[in-house]
């Protein structure tokens, strides 16, 4: 009963301080707070959904498990019996034959619901313009890519064999959703119906064929799936998802994602620096009414009893406007954003409404919580000697407590505890130390004063008579002014790393199967026709057998001994020099000479297959062992839409071997139609369109990019609510001041350069601090979770304390403008 | 009103209260003896620093003693922690500051009601209401602290420490703050509710005048009582 009355009196208290304005700023702080989480949390969710949609369409699923075998129907029906849609396909590679041509394709029977993404697009002619389809070909026909119309002298209405059935050829297949990743080492495609399959008795007990099953579905459908699906996966069986299926979309889509919950964290920590210092300024402007209480007779309990439950509501209040605001204003980024967003984006869920409730309330517990007990503490005999406050609470309680937010807060991005911990014990160490930085540069400006006029003087002395204050004012700004520094330099890198992966003169088709006596004549084409090329690299087939002489199947791990690059032929290529798109990581190119033969291999590749440098790998090519020593280890970026090679060789050690040419080149939609010349020109040469890939990745990339603009400004508004917020914790004290010099008789004048130098110095001391921190964490960032690469962030030196020195000096200049417009009796009649 | 043996309602003996400064250890007051009976009116009595705020804070238990005992409504505020200390002056004790020590962000009316309030008892609006009337500030009830003179906060301080009808009041310099003829109404208006609630007073003022006013008077002087009557 007590409790419910004790209620009542924190409600009504509550609604009496939120009339007085004693609540505004802790509210404004936990409304920013939640408000930047919640954003952030819808806009990345939606836009994750959106983008995952996407990349879906590239791969023509969410969730792709392949096998050499049927899988269990078992399996197939519990995908079911949770909601996804799905289909199956079934690639063999076989020889397609029309009359006596004979080409060597790879035949995928697709089942009714294929793509259960994106969609297949075809022409009804060789190069004439294609569209989207959701239809399948149907029993009795094929569609077939442009290569194998090339190669048949076929047009469409022809007939093609596949073992020993007949097909029809009915369209050109120019777009086949999961076919981007790994292109070159496919025949030309053949799509035929799943139930022909039987009909040309190409499968045979021991025939190598994948088996493919595509799944789409909702996200917790495909979870649930997942989570089922794994422990029951042999070493034969591949699950591929959206972030495996395509590497430029799988890492920008990683690094938005980190870019988005950093921003979040720091929005929150923020915030929650400016919750701490709302209810510190709260706490101590109830201390007189805390004291008045216990003269009442309340007990300890009893203030608790009262306070708590107003936080508690104030929170939850501010959390569900917070919420509100969260989604407006992804609502109206989305709005904003329609030009570049995908049709049919997913709502928005309600998990960030729970996350934003979830952060509101934790950021209050870890920030408010200490001020708040400090109101317990309070001397009942503070109502006969008010200079009587209660003890500050302890360090260790108020960043205690505060840590442990943080650290919660943290640990839901990260999901890695140990990692949390420590980036949190390295951060406290790092404030420890920044705020002996501090010390040491007020104690330095205390020199600095006597060489100034009285009015700075007055404004300098201010700040080293109340050092620990300052010290405080000095770290939440140049928090502040450190995570608008970080998030900023991050977006411009991240945006710019961006650009350069996908310039856009970046290679939309490739072109192999160049002979070697027709690579003067096709450059001779590229040139005259003004079409960027890559380099032209020689390409002869090997298989890896030996690592070591030891046999690769038994050289590897049990799971590594199917991997793709031992189960098929590899491109071996040859080269003098480093190719662009490639970096050294170990050993030496080909400088040196050398007495046997070598190779440079690919990183990853050396990493699955446990490839050392200097081991001896054995290639079977054409027959014919070659041994060589693995000279040196390369990085590739794959997705550079130029030719890269697993495995490199110097000049002079595979030309024996029959060689074609491959390269990649850019052409514009205008120059499409050279197509039709470059391949009746070299008939041998074989042409793939990457354009419909890379313009969808293009999509993608534009969206990430525009939500790494767009989360700057939470982070913005956050860093604007702590200088708010420290400003205002500490205008009490300088009000009462300002109105007592006046009556001593300081002008206006004198009262305002005062202040302004108070705060520009703060501000200038705050942002050379801001850089010292922006400085190491970007370098740890950028190393360590952006895979950036780093330089020295000169320009924040400058930046960061001139913006602090302005910002903050004219934001004090502004806030403590009361003090020089009203009397000075009504001032201090009213503090 | 409940009774007390030999109707004291609060009394002290040996009491001292030592604090430690930067020179040294300071006696503020040495082994003070009292007792109030009920229904009296005592005026403490000293000059600046003589001590008579804080013996006015440990006899309303605000504050603990370093050495002695304190009784007040029968209870040993020396054996008692702060807490105990406030269930004893919950609904017991009333107060009068000479700083009125009203809430700015609540107004006439709300700081009134707060005690009752935090006691739980229904109808605070309508009790705090007559209260306010009886201190003749019917038309100020939604007026905050700052929009009233000094004379009207003080009475507004009055009406809050009379709505719970203490036993006991303490008023701390009740005038300190207000100009001569103010001062007078606002003593005035004390006492003429203390007589209405029979409540026993215990005053402490530099004021002879003033003091004057009640039964008996202890003089405080450096720490220690120096004269009775």
């Amino acid at each position: 009963m007590r409790g419910l009355k004790n209620f009542r009196l924190a409600l009504r208290l509550l609604a009496r301080d939120w009339r007085a304005g004693e609540l505004r700023l802790l509210a404004a702080a936990m409304v920013i707070a939640v408000g930047a989480v919640t954003a952030i949390g819808f806009f990345s969710d939606r836009l994750n959904r959106a983008m995952t949609y996407q990349s879906a369409d590239l791969l023509g699923a969410d969730l792709r498990l392949t096998s050499p075998e049927p899988v269990p129907p078992s399996w197939r029906k519990e995908a079911a019996g949770q909601g996804l849609r799905q289909a199956e396909t079934l690639e063999f590679a076989s020889v397609v034959v029309q009359a006596e041509k004979l080409q060597l394709s790879s035949v995928m029977a697709v089942g009714p619901g294929y793509p259960p993404r994106g969609a297949l697009r075809a022409a009804p002619a060789l190069y004439a313009p294609d569209t989207k389809t959701s239809d399948i070909p149907t029993p009795g026909t094929a569609w077939v890519e442009p290569r194998v119309l090339q190669a048949l002298s076929l047009t469409i209405g022809g007939r093609i064999e596949i073992g020993s059935a007949a097909f029809s050829v009915t369209r050109v297949l120019t777009y086949e959703p999961g076919r981007a990743g790994s292109f070159f080492t496919f025949a030309p495609r053949v799509l035929i119906s799943l139930a022909d399959v039987a009909a040309t008795g190409v499968i045979q007990p021991g025939s190598r064929v994948n088996y493919s099953y595509l799944f789409a579905g909702t996200d917790a459908d495909l979870a649930r799936y997942k989570t089922w699906l794994t422990p029951r996966l042999g070493p034969n069986h591949r699950l591929l998802d959206v972030r495996d299926g395509n590497s430029s979309i799988g890492r920008a889509l990683e690094r938005a994602e980190r870019y988005l919950g950093l921003t979040s964290l720091l929005a929150v920590i923020l915030a929650g620096v400016a919750i701490a210092m709302g209810a510190r300024r709260y706490s101590s402007r109830h201390f007189d009414m805390s004291a008045m209480l216990r003269c009442f007779g309340a007990t300890q309990r009893d203030i608790v009893a009262l306070f708590a439950p107003q936080f508690l509501l104030l929170g939850l209040a501010a959390s569900a406007l917070g919420c509100a605001l969260g989604w407006i204003a992804q609502e109206a980024i989305f709005y904003l954003l329609q030009d570049l967003r995908p049709a049919g984006l997913p709502p928005a869920g309600v998990a960030p409404v729970a996350f934003g409730f979830f952060t509101g309330l934790i950021a209050l517990a870890g920030f408010a919580l200490p001020p708040l007990l400090r109101l317990k503490h309070v001397p009942p005999l503070r109502v006969l000697r008010r200079e009587l406050t209660p003890l500050p609470p302890s360090a260790w309680i108020v960043y205690g407590a505060a840590a442990a937010a943080v650290l919660v807060l943290m640990w839901r991005y990260t999901g890695s505890l140990l990692l949390t911990a420590g980036v949190l014990a390295g951060s406290l160490a790092a404030a420890g130390a920044l705020a002996a930085l501090a010390g040491a540069l007020l104690t330095l400006s205390r020199h600095m004063h006597r060489h100034v006029r009285v009015a700075w003087r007055f404004g300098l002395t201010n700040l080293w008579r109340h050092t620990r204050t300052s010290i405080g004012q000095i770290l939440a700004f140049g928090l502040a002014l450190m995570a608008m520094a970080v998030i900023a330099l991050l977006r411009t890198d991240l945006l710019s790393t961006w650009q350069t992966q996908l310039p856009p003169d970046t290679p939309n088709h490739f072109a192999f199967n160049i002979l070697p006596q027709d690579v003067a004549a096709t450059q001779r084409f590229f040139a005259t026709n003004r079409i960027q090329t890559s380099a032209l690299y020689p390409m002869v087939r090997g298989r890896l057998t030996e690592i070591n002489g030891k046999p690769v199947t038994q050289a590897v791990t049990k799971e590594e001994s199917n991997n793709e690059a031992l189960q098929r032929e590899l491109n071996l290529s040859w080269t003098g020099s480093v190719p662009p798109d490639n970096r050294l990581v170990r050993g030496t190119w080909w400088e040196t000479p050398s007495r046997g033969k070598r190779v440079s291999v690919e990183e990853k590749l050396t990493k699955k297959l446990g490839i050392e440098l200097d081991d001896e790998l054995t290639f079977s090519i054409a027959g014919e062992a070659i041994r060589a020593r693995v000279a040196s280890i390369r990085s590739v970026q794959w997705d550079s839409f130029h030719p890269n090679f697993y495995m490199i060789f110097p000049p002079g050690t595979l030309e024996d071997f029959p060689a074609t040419y491959l390269t990649s080149f850019h052409l514009t939609p205008d120059q499409k139609s050279l197509l039709t010349s470059l391949v009746r020109g070299f008939p041998a040469v074989t042409v793939l369109e990457m354009d419909q890939v890379l313009a969808q990745v293009r999509v993608i990339l534009g969206q990430v990019t525009a939500a790494v603009e767009l989360v700057l400004l939470f982070v913005l508004a956050a860093g604007f609510a702590v200088l708010f917020a420290a400003l205002a914790a500490s205008l009490d004290e300088r009000f009462h001041e300002g109105a007592l010099l006046r009556v001593l008789g300081a002008s206006r004048r004198q009262l305002r350069a005062a202040h302004f130098a108070e705060f520009a110095v703060l501000g200038v001391l705050a942002g050379f601090l801001a850089a010292i921190g922006t400085e190491l964490i970007a370098y740890l960032l950028y190393t360590r979770a952006f895979e950036l690469e780093y330089s020295f962030k000169w320009p924040v030196w400058l930046a960061a304390p001139l913006t602090g020195g302005v910002l903050i000096g004219l934001a004090g200049y502004f806030g403590t403008r009361r003090v020089v417009i009203q009397s000075p009796l009504t001032m201090l009649r009213e503090l | 009103m409940p009774e007390y043996p030999n109707g004291i309602i609060v009394s002290a003996a040996r009491l001292s209260k030592r604090v430690d400064t930067a020179e040294g250890a300071l006696d503020i007051l040495s082994g003070v003896n009292l007792e109030i009976k009920t229904g009296e009116r005592v005026a403490i009595i000293g000059v600046s620093g003589s001590g008579k705020s804080t013996l006015l804070g440990l006899l309303a238990g605000l504050d603990s003693a370093t050495q002695g005992e304190v009784t007040l409504a029968g209870e040993r505020l020396d054996k008692l922690d702060e807490d105990g200390r406030a269930r004893v002056r919950a609904g017991q004790v009333g107060f009068v500051f000479q700083s009125f020590q009203l809430l700015p962000g609540l107004t006439a009316l709300e700081n009134v009601m707060l005690p009752l309030e935090l006691a739980g008892i229904t109808g605070a609006e309508r009790e705090a209401r007559e209260r306010l009337a009886r201190v003749g500030l019917s038309e100020r009830l939604s007026h905050y602290p700052r929009q009233l003179s000094g004379g009207e906060q003080q009475r507004v301080a009055i009406a809050r420490a009379f709505v719970m009808k203490p036993a006991i009041l303490f008023a701390d310099e009740p005038t300190g703050n207000l100009d001569s003829t103010t001062g007078a109404r606002v003593i005035d208006l004390l006492f003429d509710l203390n007589q209405e609630h029979r409540t026993t007073l215990v005053l402490v003022t530099h004021d002879e005048n003033l003091a004057s006013r009640c039964e008996r008077h202890i003089y405080l002087d450096a720490g220690r009582i120096v004269d009775r009557r």
